[in-house]
């Protein structure tokens, strides 16, 4: 049967077994790779690009807000997908990335408005301002919320699983705002840095490392799922015999004190 | 390529800028980092509670068996 096997990759991948198995393996690999390339960013960021003309010093938190923006956006559209493939296909992994991404995504609108607001302090001469972009970005955190808030909410897991995914969706709507917010309405946020379609409007030494965070923050967006997702696995198949086999084998004494 | 600062001082300082700077960067990273530490240890622990479960079972199945082989 040609379709039954082109299909089986998709089976083996919606497997908790299979996931845990093979992030296992990837793992140390993450490790390394996000904490390497955040310690480079950042010193190269914070000591060695030059200040920037009009804001200083200030400038350097560009090397957080930036990177943890982009994967708070980034991380809602996995969320929802993750949520619309377990209400299609009734992937039970789905669900679990689903759920593992909200308090990741969270806690990343969280540094992004954060450090907007003491980057605002000295450039705009204050901490908040109710302006589109910064006003949608705490429509996002709370969206975030609203997704781990619903796992709770209900007695059986499936009903809190859909009712989560639902909403993710939903929410979806609210990314483009975000995006847009600034060239759609009168704000105080400056127009994006880095765009697709043109060359960065910043100097060559203060993108490099700019990039080297964005790239470090993607890593460390996949190390953090991952984690995340791998406890929630073991979590819901504490039953299941491999996952005996696997503590047995981790935690021998078993004793925890 | 040479660092910005001519000294550490200089370097917290920020010509004045330090404040904002230091508090996002710390504020930052103790986020990032409560990320990844909370699973790691959630992950630990629900790993000893499975081995004291399994080990509970077998403790309660020798048990069992013990009492079937009285009834003979």
């Amino acid at each position: 049967m040609a379709s039954g096997r082109n299909w089986n990759w998709f089976h083996r991948m919606g497997s908790p077994r299979w996931f845990y198995e093979t992030t296992g393996r990837w793992l140390p690999w993450l490790w390394v790779l996000t904490l390497g390339l955040m310690l480079t960013g950042l010193v190269w960021g914070l000591a060695f690009a030059p200040q920037d003309a009009k804001q200083g010093n200030s400038f350097r938190i560009i090397y957080l807000h930036v990177p943890a923006s982009f994967l708070a956006l980034a991380g809602y559209y996995l969320m929802a997908i993750a949520g619309a493939i377990g209400l299609i296909w009734k992937m039970k992994l789905s669900y679990m990335v689903m759920k593992s991404a909200a308090p990741i995504g969270a806690a990343l609108t969280f540094i992004a408005l954060f450090t907007g607001a003491v980057w605002g302090k000295p450039t705009w001469g204050t901490y908040w301002v109710w302006d589109a972009r910064i006003t949608s970005m705490l429509i996002l955190l709370f969206l975030y919320l609203g997704v781990l808030a619903l796992q709770y909410a209900f007695h059986s897991q499936e009903t809190g699983n859909k009712a989560s995914a639902i909403l993710a969706l939903v929410g979806t709507v609210n990314i483009p705002i975000i995006y847009k917010s600034v060239d759609w309405w009168y704000t105080l946020h400056q127009p994006a840095t880095i765009k697709f379609t043109s060359a960065p409007s910043m100097h060559p030494d203060m993108f490099q490392p700019l990039l080297v965070m964005i790239v470090a923050m993607y890593s460390f967006y996949a190390l953090a799922l991952i984690l995340h997702t791998r406890v929630e696995i073991l979590r819901r198949e504490r039953k299941a015999s491999w996952v005996r086999e696997l503590a047995l084998q981790a935690e021998p004494g078993g004793v925890a004190q | 390529m040479n660092t910005q600062f001519d000294s550490l001082q200089q370097f917290w300082e920020m010509a004045g800028h330090g404040p904002y700077v230091w508090t996002a960067v710390l504020v930052s990273l103790a986020v990032l980092g409560w990320l990844l530490i909370r699973p790691v240890q959630q992950q630990r622990a629900n790993l000893q509670s499975i081995v004291r479960q399994s080990q509970r079972e077998q403790v309660q199945q020798a048990a069992a068996a013990g009492l079937s082989e009285e009834d003979k």
